[in-house]
């Protein structure tokens, strides 16, 4: 575990606000359509932000108000959903080594979405000890706001915003590939890793392509770790990490 | 919503809560057992591995622009290139996000207007 002998960091929270801030162009636009298709679906406004605030996960929660409107047994519904967010067990243990002892974790890990995972993995190691706690609440607090404020959006207004500014809800979601590979290239440190992330992110594109979105993750996260285990190349030096805000 | 949807949807949110948590307090209670160790080297190799493998995941997931066209796989295309660009010149987290986002808008105007 870090020690956590450092004073606390006020700004801390501020900074994970300011740097979850491109968590947003993808999150509202996703929000604002489960709003809308949870209202189309027969959900109430108040039974809709309860589902975004209490499960908050995106592809499940589209699976559950879905599988519900369609009639399907509940317990197949609920099974499903967890089985679906199943790819989170190995998010809280990937950063165990960078949260300091607090009795905020706990609480903390509703948060821990797939986006949020990748950025605390990447900017967590960078921080200070004292400032991680308070640097993952802003964080977290501002994806999971925003993710109840897009479902609030989309199921009050979400069919005239669609039809208000249709090019808006295309282009900003591509701020989440944007900051994904921002936060993958430092780690192509050598041709292995290199070759083993290109075949993870290709192995996903082909699942989403196919309608295996969901699935696609796991798959092909374990397709790049066995090609990473599997594969042995000359180590070079591709790119150095860099200095981050 | 009945009171069977009500407690369906406790149980879901219940579940994903754990599913995010119980993973937590058994590798905190592996590093607290492996004290001496350097936390990192207390991981399990293969989950170092597969960490950044769930980034990359996550990544090529959300390739796919909202609309599949010509113009919107170009958009990322281009797109990708100038995020690259912006944080090679930067190394920062939000300036090749901006320039990113940016350049897609433009890309897929420019590219409906012509093709």
């Amino acid at each position: 575990m870090a020690d956590t002998d450092m004073p606390p960091s006020p700004n801390a929270w501020l900074i994970g606000v300011r740097e979850a801030v491109p968590l947003l162009g993808g999150y509202i636009p996703v929000a604002v359509s489960f709003g809308l298709i949870s209202t189309q679906a027969g959900f109430s406004t108040v039974e809709t932000l309860a589902i975004s605030a209490l499960i908050y996960a995106g592809a499940s929660q589209f699976l559950f108000v879905g599988m519900i409107a369609s009639g399907s047994p509940l317990w197949l519904t609920v099974a499903l959903t967890l089985l679906i967010n199943v790819r989170h067990v190995v998010y809280a243990p990937n950063l165990a080594p960078w949260l300091p002892k607090s009795r905020w974790w706990p609480w903390l890990m509703h948060g821990l979405t797939d986006q949020v995972f990748a950025l605390a993995h990447s900017r967590l190691p960078q921080l200070p000890a004292a400032s991680r706690v308070g640097w993952f609440f802003g964080a977290a607090l501002l994806a999971w706001l925003s993710w109840i404020a897009g479902s609030l959006l989309g199921a009050v207004a979400g069919e005239w915003l669609t039809r208000r500014w249709p090019l808006l809800s295309e282009v900003m979601p591509f701020a989440l590939p944007a900051l994904f590979l921002v936060l993958l290239v430092p780690r192509i440190t050598c041709r292995r890793w290199a070759l083993a992330l290109g075949i993870s992110i290709v192995a996903a594109l082909l699942c989403t392509l196919t309608g295996l979105t969901n699935i696609g993750i796991p798959l092909a996260a374990a397709c790049g770790a066995l090609c990473f285990y599997l594969v042995r190349l000359p180590e070079t030096a591709a790119t150095g990490g860099g200095k981050r805000r | 919503m009945s009171l069977e949807l009500w407690l369906g949807m406790a149980v879901a949110a219940l579940g994903t809560y754990l599913i995010r948590l119980l993973p937590l307090l058994w590798m905190q209670r592996r590093l607290k057992r492996r004290d001496g160790d350097a936390a990192v080297d207390a991981l399990p190799k293969w989950l170092v591995v597969l960490g950044p493998m769930m980034i990359a995941a996550v990544l090529g997931v959300s390739l796919m622009p909202r609309t599949p066209d010509p113009a919107g796989w170009l958009a990322t295309i281009v797109g990708l290139g100038v995020t690259l660009v912006v944080w090679r010149k930067t190394r920062s987290l939000g300036w090749p996000v901006i320039g990113g986002v940016l350049t897609f808008g433009i890309v897929v105007i420019v590219a409906r207007v012509v093709i």
